[in-house]
């Protein structure tokens, strides 16, 4: 019986997911609920409806088809109850102008790995592969296990993105069919993780201390974001990480971006940083100026 | 430079025509080649290291569309005369001689002697009298005839071998032979005269430049005409023996004898470049100031879809010279600044120089659309099998203009037709009526309603697409019977293989191959527009055949259901099998179809191409709404390319569906890539991979921009401060904010890597 799992979106021809032209494949369901998080619709281990608001043309289409009272007319403002809402898709097929969708469908291994296959030429001739990325790939253990097996299989490289926050047994038996791992780093004190992150990150770096010690090429992911991890205190633990852990194969830095914010309203959750722009290239810049500048040669922009 | 009203070049032209008109066709042609050179030629300008500018006649012989819209062949411009008249310009002693120039060549032109030829099966479909000039095209039509001798690539490296007294010395034995055997020695007769008309043309070039010398203040620019004078003086009486000679040599015989192409440079040019640089004869400096006052003319005086200079590839007998120049096309390039001509055009294969294809790449990276890419591994083969030659001569294909595949000076191949394949879906969903102008315009194959299965509804389209595609094979062989029954083409003639040893004229058994292409448009949303109708009508039955056509001539008004339905359905680009298998389909049925028509013609290949200009855009304002999801009147897709904005699913996926289609039953097809520019810096090692993977694939061909949709957007804005912003439409760039607002925008809407 081959497993599924509930995935958000395979993005092909993607080469900021580790080395080469990759697949990567986004699976749903995350612990942590960053303040930052540039896919809010991935945080839920569940599909959900996801509304584009500049889409609607206030048809009422939506309403007249729904038997669950989720969406409202008033004022001519389209509004959701997103709690009520039983992912029948009725609305979605009944929306003229895809203003509605259902994110995360349930896709088998199969299916998956018939996308992934399509590419394989670009995958040798790069360097590339398949990203497992979510999300957190490893929540959804046994399929990115048998999705990895199976890849490993068929000579494609694998990378897998994690948060960290997992189980140190499902992260010591998937390692054996990674290539690479992208781990992310998001805030040095435990504190300040729980407050941003919802969850402290002691496990975490317990965790990278357990993969580190396997001898896998390990890629730090670090997510900057303006006025709350661009501090001093913070570029200074990337360095000392660094330092501990001298076989790194890379530190990236991923600038903050404002895109998570216009998809958390579509999903009914509150605007976390709302006034906060993207960063600039310039921004951006200047901080890896600031990482090298500590020491951190292997630092470049994600 | 704008013409003036007078008319003497056209009355001499006219008078020599007339006077000759009983002679051999080959001393009329002759004659008419003395009353237009070198009275066409214009003066060398302030920068010119080289000689030969035109401003033709609105009366006149070319093989093609010599000034714009004047057709080819005897051409007579009517339309340009009669606004000279309305002007009331023109000198009082010649506008009795105007007005009757304007009478005789009614039924003396070229494309009047097609047109009068035309057959009874011809006459309904295809428009006569009349030249819609473009962007504007009034008539809802299926299958368009073209009217040109394009892709002239004649050979050039004899040329430069024998030089014009060579040519002469030739030709004159062949004349001899010719005339003791009792063969068409007058043809031969013409050819001489018409190289003295070509001599006169250098001598006349000669003494303007003494004379411009002579009048020169500035010490430099008086030897460099000096110079210049020395080289014409020699290129009339010797044949080549200097790099700079050489040049002058081939850019004059381009001009006169009508090509708008320059074909394999490197070949042809790079054992004079290389002879002189080790040599110390000239230096690399003096080399690039000559390749820029090339550039600049070829500029100044050809189309935006013509000018094709051709570096790299296999069949280069002399490639280590030819690579030598071939850098210094591409240091021409990077030197001269981006420009929408010539459309440089590199070949390549496994195993060439590689960093021609680093320099070219990092070219492309810095905004200059060229050169194009043209895979040698998979386009040899193929030439060989589609247009049925050997391995040696499909070495020597050349894309000319937009990209129809000829061989050089051997295989002549002019696209003398377009069809509208998306057009001719429309057609079909209603029994051949067109639903916009409610005539009928293809056969009754019955309404959508009417067939039970999705097969049935295929080949009834299938049935409409060979009726217009025989109709174009058809008016390819006679125009080149009509066109060889009038000229000989001199210039052509004694230049193409094997003419003058077959002692017969290029277009009347003459040339070793004498092929043909179809320009087909529209077939991606054809493709895409079959994929919908299999999809919701025949397999989900989720719209019903008469809810379908009701939704498309409404223009999906009233009909949004219908719209996102057919919108979502599979589109071909994502590599998606459903959509990819009917284009596929289609794509056989048509090369295969439009092959086979040489079985009923005298042509040696004819040639299906899926090249892109403006016309898929000009096209597709007379097409309704289709079953793709398009609305109607807009766009159709470019070439073979998926259309604006349908391929989501990256480059990966776009690439593998390009591929599918077969490379070995066409004569060219263009494949628009565009990437964002970061590909060519920060992820350079990513986008060469890509490409590589492409071609690897069986990836025929790239035209690749570096754009960003940023840029486009401003420049739609503030279009004054973005006038180095060019595009290229697939066949040839342009600068944006000079094109049409709907290409413009067509152009935005594709997808930006």
């Amino acid at each position: 019986m081959s497993e599924t799992a509930i995935v958000f979106d395979i993005q092909r021809a993607s080469i900021h997911d580790g080395p080469g032209i990759r697949t990567t494949v986004f699976l749903k369901g995350c612990l942590l609920d960053c303040l930052w998080c540039h896919n809010p619709e991935a945080v839920s281990a569940k599909p959900q409806l996801f509304f584009h608001f500049d889409k609607c043309t206030q048809c009422g289409d939506c309403a007249k088809v729904c038997e669950e009272d989720v969406h409202h007319f008033i004022d001519g403002k389209h509004t959701i109850d997103f709690e009520k809402c039983s992912l029948c898709g009725k609305c979605v097929e009944a929306c003229n102008y895809n203003a509605l969708k259902i994110i995360g469908k349930e896709l088998s291994i199969d299916e998956v790995m018939r996308e992934v296959m399509a590419d394989f030429d670009f995958y040798s001739n790069s360097g590339g592969g398949i990203t497992l990325s979510g999300g957190e790939p490893l929540l959804q253990f046994s399929f990115s296990m048998e999705l990895l097996q199976r890849c490993k299989e068929m000579g494609v490289s694998t990378c897998v993105e994690t948060s960290g926050y997992v189980s140190e047994v499902h992260l010591w038996e998937i390692l054996p069919v990674v290539d690479i791992l992208l781990f992310d780093y998001k805030i040095s004190r435990s504190d300040e993780h729980r407050n941003y992150t919802g969850v402290p990150n002691d496990s975490i770096l317990r965790n990278l201390d357990i993969a580190y010690d396997t001898g896998i090429p390990i890629i730090l992911r670090c997510p900057v974001v303006p006025g709350i991890s661009d501090t001093e205190h913070h570029f200074k633990s990337i360095r000392a990480l660094d330092e501990k852990y001298p076989n790194l194969k890379g530190i990236e830095i991923l600038p903050y971006h404002n895109i998570g914010n216009n998809k958390r309203t579509s999903i009914g959750t509150h605007e976390t940083l709302a006034d906060l722009n993207s960063t600039s290239p310039e921004v951006a810049a200047q901080w890896l100026e600031q990482l090298k500048e500590l020491g951190c040669v292997k630092a470049r922009i994600g | 430079m704008q013409k003036v009203d007078d008319f003497s070049m056209e009355l001499n032209f006219t008078e020599a025509y007339r006077k000759n008109k009983d002679k051999h066709i080959a001393i009329r042609e002759a004659r008419c080649h003395q009353a237009q050179f070198p009275a066409v030629l214009t003066e060398i300008l302030e920068n010119d290291r080289l000689a030969g500018r035109t401003v033709w006649g609105w009366v006149g012989f070319s093989p093609h569309n010599a000034p714009g819209g004047a057709a080819y062949g005897y051409f007579c411009h009517d339309q340009k005369i009669i606004e000279a008249i309305e002007r009331g310009n023109i000198p009082m002693d010649q506008r009795d001689g105007v007005h009757e120039m304007l009478h005789f060549w009614k039924k003396e032109t070229s494309k009047a002697k097609v047109e009068a030829a035309f057959t009874q099966k011809m006459l309904p479909i295809l428009f006569r009298d009349e030249i819609v000039s473009l962007p504007y095209n009034f008539k809802p039509m299926i299958a368009q005839p073209i009217y040109r001798m394009a892709g002239v690539f004649v050979d050039y490296e004899k040329l430069l071998r024998l030089g014009i007294p060579g040519l002469i010395f030739e030709i004159n034995d062949y004349m001899h032979k010719s005339e003791a055997s009792g063969g068409d020695y007058q043809l031969y007769e013409g050819m001489l005269i018409a190289l003295n008309v070509f001599i006169d043309s250098c001598s006349h070039y000669e003494r303007q430049a003494i004379q411009k010398a002579n009048a020169a203040t500035d010490p430099k620019r008086k030897q460099e005409l000096r110079k210049l004078a020395e080289v014409l003086g020699k290129n009339a009486v010797a044949k080549p023996g200097s790099f700079y000679e050489a040049l002058q040599l081939s850019w004059l015989y381009t001009l006169i004898c009508g090509s708008l192409e320059l074909g394999r440079v490197d070949i042809y040019l790079g054992d004079f470049y290389c002879h002189d640089i080790d040599n110390g004869i000239i230096t690399e400096e003096e080399a690039l100031s000559l390749m820029h006052s090339y550039w600049r003319l070829i500029n100044e005086l050809f189309r935006d879809v013509d000018g094709r200079v051709i570096i790299g590839g296999r069949g280069r007998r002399n490639e280590k010279n030819a690579d030598r120049f071939a850098f210094l096309v591409l240091e021409t390039m990077r030197t001269y600044g981006r420009a929408i001509l010539p459309q440089t055009t590199l070949r390549f294969y496994d195993g060439m120089n590689p960093e021609l294809m680093e320099k070219s790449i990092s070219l492309i990276g810095d905004g200059h659309t060229f050169p194009l890419l043209y895979n040698d591994d998979v386009l040899v083969p193929g030439v060989a099998q589609a247009h049925d030659v050997p391995t040696e001569v499909a070495e020597q294909y050349m894309p000319l203009g937009c990209g129809e595949i000829v061989i050089d000076h051997m295989g002549f191949g002019t696209p003398s037709g377009s069809l509208n394949v998306l057009k001719a879906l429309d057609v079909t969903l209603r029994d051949g009526i067109d639903h916009i102008s409610g005539k009928r315009l293809g056969l009754p194959t019955g309404d959508l309603k009417d067939f039970k299965t999705f097969d049935e509804f295929f080949s009834a389209f299938k049935k409409q697409l060979a009726f217009f595609i025989e109709i174009l094979a058809d008016h390819e062989d006679l125009e080149y019977v009509e066109s060889g029954k009038q000229a000989p083409y001199l210039y052509l003639s004694m230049l193409y293989d094997d003419c003058l040893a077959r002692g017969k004229a290029i277009f009347s058994g003459g040339i070793r191959y004498l092929g043909g292409s179809l320009e087909s448009f529209g077939s991606v949303n054809a493709a895409d527009s079959l994929t919908a109708i299999k999809k919701m009508v025949f397999d989900k039955k989720l719209i019903s055949a008469d809810r379908l056509v009701a939704a498309l001539d409404n223009n999906f008004n009233g009909y949004a259901k219908e719209h996102k339905l057919l919108k979502e359905c599979p589109k071909y680009g994502n590599d998606d099998h459903y959509a990819d298998s009917i284009m596929v389909e289609l794509h056989d049925f048509m090369c295969n179809n439009i092959r086979d028509q040489r079985e009923r013609t005298n042509l040696d290949w004819y040639l299906n191409v899926l090249i892109n200009n403006k016309q898929n855009t000009i096209l597709g304002r007379w097409v309704g709404a289709s079953a793709d999801g398009r609305k109607a009147g807009r766009e159709m897709a470019n070439a073979n390319t998926p259309a604006g904005g349908n391929d989501k699913k990256g480059v990966t996926a776009l690439i593998n569906s390009l591929v599918k289609p077969s490379h070995k039953i066409h004569a060219g097809t263009v494949q628009n890539m565009r990437f964002g520019r970061d590909f060519f810096t920060s992820d350079r090692e990513n986008f060469e991979v890509i490409l590589d993977t492409y071609f690897k694939k069986g990836g025929a061909q790239a035209m690749i921009t570096v754009i960003n949709r940023g840029d486009l957007e401003k420049a739609l804005v503030e279009p004054e401060k973005h006038k180095d912003l060019f595009v290229r439409i697939g066949g040839f760039s342009s600068r944006y904010i000079d094109l049409p607002r709907d290409v413009q925008l067509e152009i935005l809407s594709r997808v930006t890597y």
